[in-house]
């Protein structure tokens, strides 16, 4: 057993932080809240030039090929920035859908693209007042013969207003199957709508959209399987992320605990916060470890089915938690719009909720141990 | 990064698992007796340590010059997540606290009469800090030692001693230098559990065992019976605590109580349908399996710091500790919870689910997150250690 870092691997660590730090301080984070676009142009370009977009796509592709542990390394400094990026939709979902069940053209039109930052790809996945299971997808796409009519709503789409290509989830006769879909096709409406993480996110509306059966990720059927594999394995770069967030969170305000006097002593001197910030700090320490191991079980090509679910779920309840309690130790201050708290804590919420939430991890798991 | 064990380690681990299967014996392997199981305080007991004392299995990490075999704490750390996981007596405090002490600080005397009868597993020891008026303050201690011809005479009290009742030798930290501050005033002794002077009271507990009260009324221990520097008592007890106190509280009984509580809801039924369907049952089930993944990680964070060398791993362990007791009683309660009014039958009746495992281990984990120092004493060294936030008490 071993839990350090190689030479490379604290080398992209470092780069990444450095970058981060340089293009990615709060005053970038709150200017992408609320933007129809959602991220900056000078970030993503950084992030492109240092490999980063491509980091988990095959060196044939004009990638990195690096592990999943690469990029839970990276994810947590992504998160330590609350880096508004397509990233995930793009970079790791997407990529990832192509890589496992595209065909050769599908990937030859966009791998690479998606590795050099020049297009966006995003998911189009869940739907109103339904879930994360198969069951949530109820946008058709019917067979006309020539190929495929969509129709119905999407919800959470993430980024979509930049994509170049949406992989839609849509129920066909044979199940669930993923469609490549241009955005611009007729058909499709998309509005924009806020959100708690204050990402650019979208409802999309689909009218008899046309698309060709070239269009299909995947045999027919295949859909649900290729994008359970796939989460399976991209949660735990999520669960990374929230532990560089919850992290940061934590050490401001430690900074801040330490700083802040109140009946003439510190803050950090109380022992009920001084408590809150040691059981934070364990959350965190432990929760690391164990997204650490699931990406390493990951790198080793076994399943993650249970490690990939209980990574994110304990992860961004650490990091819920954390937020909870670092704005009980800021005091009124982290109810205000002026100090960065407040950005934490949203985050660490609204991860919570998107990407298989709570009750659905758990069911995973309980599936995994129990069934 | 690497999450398996070396190919050399998992061959131990895989001897000592068949050795512990080929070994198997209900007299001494008892999961109903939780923590309690990994006391050798029964000859059956005692004959099992000297089984592994026979394998080698005894001092491993020791300086070879003191009978050990130089080789990484990792080994005893695998051979102990065996022993607990089939509720066997552990290799314990001899071996750690009290040997590698004696390894570092001990005069010649003492390493030639104590550091053999560990490795033959000739020896009980009993560990006495707490005191009446000393219990999370530990360098509070009040046993009084007064310098007298040829030795020191002690006279006062102890609390919580777990093994008196049947150890032979008793590791006592008392106080030479009452003058000095409350740190630098304690010093280490060994006493003879043979002494008239030593009168052991039962304290029974919700427990599976018991634990005692030691009185000391004129009690002589001759001057080659203090360990270490006059005065240097509590920091030779804080250093063996930072590099021990992983040792004493393993995973490996934790994780098999999830295993069972996981098999049992596989198996039961109420109102004739399959328990593992209810909803609740399920999302505790799964609250439960993470939070044990997480334990076991914080145990991998802390062997890997240990492994390491460099400074004790006293963040990692306190951070284990408070996390890992904390989840024993969590998996306890969950238990009863999904049990029902059945879980409430007492341990130890056929009809109770499980013979009552869980309402035994339910009374039984109360004292984890207290003994060994408690959750707030872990909070605090993380707090100030770790976070660097200042003293807040």
């Amino acid at each position: 057993m071993d839990l350090d870092f190689t030479e490379e691997q604290q080398m992209v660590i470092d780069m990444t932080r450095t970058m981060l730090e340089e293009h990615c301080d709060t005053q970038v984070v709150r200017d992408a809240e609320d933007d129809p676009k959602g991220y900056p142009d000078a970030l993503w370009k950084q992030m492109s030039e240092l490999g980063l977009n491509g980091l988990l796509i095959p060196e044939s592709y004009g990638g990195g090929e690096q592990t999943t542990l690469e990029g839970a390394f990276v994810y947590e400094e992504l998160g330590r920035a609350m880096a508004p990026t397509p990233h995930f939709v793009s970079c790791v979902v997407s990529a990832k859908l192509l890589l496992a069940a595209g065909n050769d053209s599908q990937k030859n039109a966009w791998l690479e693209k998606i590795a050099n930052g020049d297009s966006i790809l995003s998911p189009a996945w869940l739907e109103p007042q339904r879930g994360f299971s198969a069951k949530g997808i109820a946008v058709k796409a019917e067979s006309d013969g020539k190929g495929f009519k969509i129709t119905g709503r999407k919800r959470s789409v993430a980024y979509a207003s930049s994509a170049d290509q949406l992989i839609v989830l849509a129920r066909t006769d044979a199940g669930v199957d993923l469609f490549l879909v241009d955005p611009n096709a007729s058909g499709i409406t998309m509005k924009q709508l806020l959100s708690q993480g204050r990402e650019a996110q979208y409802q999309i509306d689909f009218d008899g959209v046309s698309v060709s059966a070239d269009d299909r990720i995947g045999a027919a059927g295949s859909g649900w399987e290729t994008w359970t594999a796939v989460m399976q394995e991209a949660v735990i770069l999520l669960a990374a992320s929230a532990i560089g967030g919850a992290e940061r969170c934590l050490m401001e305000t430690v900074e801040y605990a330490n700083a802040r006097v109140q009946f003439d002593k510190p803050l950090g001197a109380f022992q009920s916060l001084s408590h809150y910030m040691a059981d934070a700090s364990t959350s965190i320490d432990g929760g690391r470890v164990l997204v650490h191991e699931a990406a390493w079980n990951a790198a080793q090509g076994r399943s993650v089915a249970r490690l990939g679910p209980m990574a994110k779920l304990f992860s961004c309840e650490a990091y819920r938690e954390t937020t909870r309690v670092c704005s009980q130790i800021w005091g009124g201050v982290a109810f205000t719009i002026e100090y960065d708290q407040q950005m934490f804590l949203r985050r660490a919420k609204a991860l919570q909720l998107t990407w298989w939430d709570t009750p659905y991890l758990e069911e995973l798991i309980a599936a995994d141990v129990l069934d | 990064m690497d999450f398996d064990f070396l190919p050399e380690e998992q061959k131990f681990a895989d001897e000592v698992e068949a050795w512990l299967v080929d070994n198997h014996d209900d007299e001494v392997m008892d999961h109903h007796r939780e923590n309690f199981s990994q006391l050798s305080d029964t000859p059956e007991r005692c004959a099992f340590m000297k089984k592994l004392a026979a394998k080698g299995w005894l001092g491993m990490s020791w300086p070879k010059e003191f009978g050990g075999q130089e080789i990484e704490g990792v080994y005893e750390y695998i051979l102990n997540e065996a022993l607990s996981k089939h509720a066997a007596p552990q290799i314990g405090k001899g071996v750690g606290i009290i040997g590698k002490t004696l390894i570092r600080h001990g005069n010649d005397f003492q390493k030639n009469k104590f550091l053999p009868m560990v490795l033959n597993a000739e020896v009980e020891f009993a560990v006495g800090y707490s005191e009446p008026e000393a219990g999370s303050d530990a360098a509070n201690m009040q046993l009084k030692a007064d310098k007298v011809e040829g030795g020191w005479m002690l006279n006062g009290q102890k609390m919580w001693t777990t093994s008196a009742h049947f150890a032979d030798w008793y590791w006592v930290g008392a106080r030479t230098d009452p003058d000095k501050k409350k740190h630098d005033g304690l010093s280490l002794f060994l006493v003879n559990m043979d002494n008239p002077g030593l009168e052991v009271v039962s304290l029974p507990t919700i427990g599976k065992d018991t634990t005692n009260q030691v009185f000391f009324d004129d009690v002589f221990v001759p001057e080659e019976y203090l360990v270490g520097e006059r005065g240097r008592g509590f920091h030779m007890i804080s250093e063996a605590l930072d590099l021990e106190r992983f040792t004493m509280f393993t995973l490996s009984p934790i994780a098999h109580r999830s295993e069972v509580l996981v098999d049992w809801v596989k198996e039961a039924t109420r109102d004739d349908e399959p328990l593992k369907d209810d909803p609740n049952i399920r999302q505790k089930i799964a609250q439960i399996v993470t939070d044990t993944a997480v334990a076991k990680a914080l145990s991998t964070r802390f062997v890997c710091a240990a492994k390491s060398g460099g400074k004790p791993p006293t963040i990692e362990s306190s951070q284990y500790k408070l996390f890992t007791t904390s989840l024993s009683q969590r998996v306890c309660k969950d238990a009863l919870d999904i049990q029902g009014h059945e879980g409430a039958i007492m341990e130890g009746q056929d009809d109770a689910p499980l013979r009552g495992r869980f309402e035994g281990a339910y009374r039984a984990t109360v004292n984890e997150t207290v003994g060994g120092g408690s959750s707030e004493i872990q909070k605090n060294i993380i707090a100030r250690r770790h976070l660097g936030l200042p003293k807040n008490f």
